[in-house]
């Protein structure tokens, strides 16, 4: 019970972060959204201390194990493209399947390699 | 508001029935990400709910996706020690990878003659979607439309993902991590979580670092095309 507290109470924390971030980057005309300087700067607030990690682990990692959750509106909302889809869809599909193995195949065979490399060089 | 408040619920028990269910049968065609969606949508066109009021409901999830987002500094600050050591295959194949990531969808969306903005708005597709709407709007394309193919990006790159990294045989963490999060953003990332923290750590990197160069690199690319 006292850990579900604490965790509601984290993410809350995290939430009024998050929109004081999004505010900040819009005051500033950042052209980063207000989540990935929120990253940044959360990442510097726990690297130099001044935000202990207790205060924000158990939220951190209820919102990171829902992620999926949160993108289901936005994936339900293809809905509304229907029409376009009926018309482009094989050949949207075709772009977006051919094009993500592309970018799996090359940064994944890239990193593997590097990686490999850099071992053989250590021993 | 009462039928969004519903509609939020009922996201919300279909999402954890999907979670069980995949829990029981992990096939990749039964992910949550896959499945929900799908259900929700077939309610929807059953019941003649627009999607509108649907997402009334639906945006108070989307509204986390921003706080969940600010969440990965912490998996980074953990794993900070192992990022600094492999830093150098990670920026090298996330850069290698934005940059397949851009050509390839434009060429193919020329190649199988799409309109000109649906090419420029597949452009960004595979990176978060704030940032791609951003460089979509920069380049001349339709930032919603960027938002759906981002989106589809996901999907597909959540099925995607262990297929491709059983067939290269790709079993480094880091490697892992990389093609994951260049790949298919937060879904992906949310993927690399499932193996380990770290691949968590560095796919939750290479997503930040495939969206910055994207935003970057893009504009300059349209100029040369």
């Amino acid at each position: 019970m006292k850990h579900a507290v604490k965790g509601t109470f984290q993410v809350a924390v995290l939430m009024l972060f998050s929109y004081a971030m999004n505010q900040l980057a819009g005051l500033l005309h950042l052209p980063v959204p207000g989540s990935i300087l929120g990253i940044i700067v959360l990442f510097i607030l726990l690297e130099s201390g001044i935000v202990k990690l207790e205060w924000i682990e158990v939220g951190a990692n209820w919102l990171l194990a829902e992620l999926l959750l949160f993108f289901i509106p936005a994936a339900v909302g293809v809905m509304k493209y229907f029409s376009m889809l009926e018309s482009d869809g094989v050949r949207i599909l075709l772009v977006v399947i051919f094009s993500t193995v592309v970018v799996m195949a090359s940064s994944g065979l890239t990193a593997a390699r590097i990686a490999k490399h850099k071992e053989r060089k250590v021993s | 508001m009462m039928i969004g408040l519903i509609c939020l619920l009922l996201t919300l028990v279909i999402y954890m029935a999907a979670k069980r269910l995949y829990k029981r049968y992990p096939r990749v065609y039964l992910s949550p990400l896959m499945v929900t969606p799908c259900v929700i949508i077939i309610f929807l066109l059953c019941t003649h709910i627009p999607y509108e009021h649907y997402n009334a409901g639906g945006k108070w999830l989307s509204d986390m996706l921003q706080p969940a987002t600010v969440a990965f500094a912490v998996p980074l600050y953990k794993n900070f020690k192992v990022l600094k050591k492999h830093a150098v295959e990670i920026v090298v194949s996330v850069l290698t990878g934005s940059f397949m990531a851009m050509i390839s969808s434009a060429v193919l969306a020329k190649g199988l003659k799409l309109d000109t903005s649906l090419v420029t708005s597949l452009i960004p597709r595979s990176i978060t979607t704030p940032i791609a709407m951003n460089v979509s709007q920069v380049i001349g394309g339709v930032p919603n439309i960027t938002a759906v193919f981002v989106i589809m990006t996901g999907l597909l790159g959540s099925v995607l993902g262990p297929m491709i990294l059983r067939l290269l045989r790709i079993e480094n963490e880091i490697a892992r991590g990389v093609l994951l999060g260049t790949s298919a953003h937060g879904t992906g990332t949310s993927m690399a979580f499932g193996f380990s923290s770290m691949s968590g750590a560095i796919s939750s990197v290479s997503m930040i670092l495939a969206a910055l160069f994207t935003l970057g690199v893009a504009p300059l690319l349209m100029l040369m095309w």
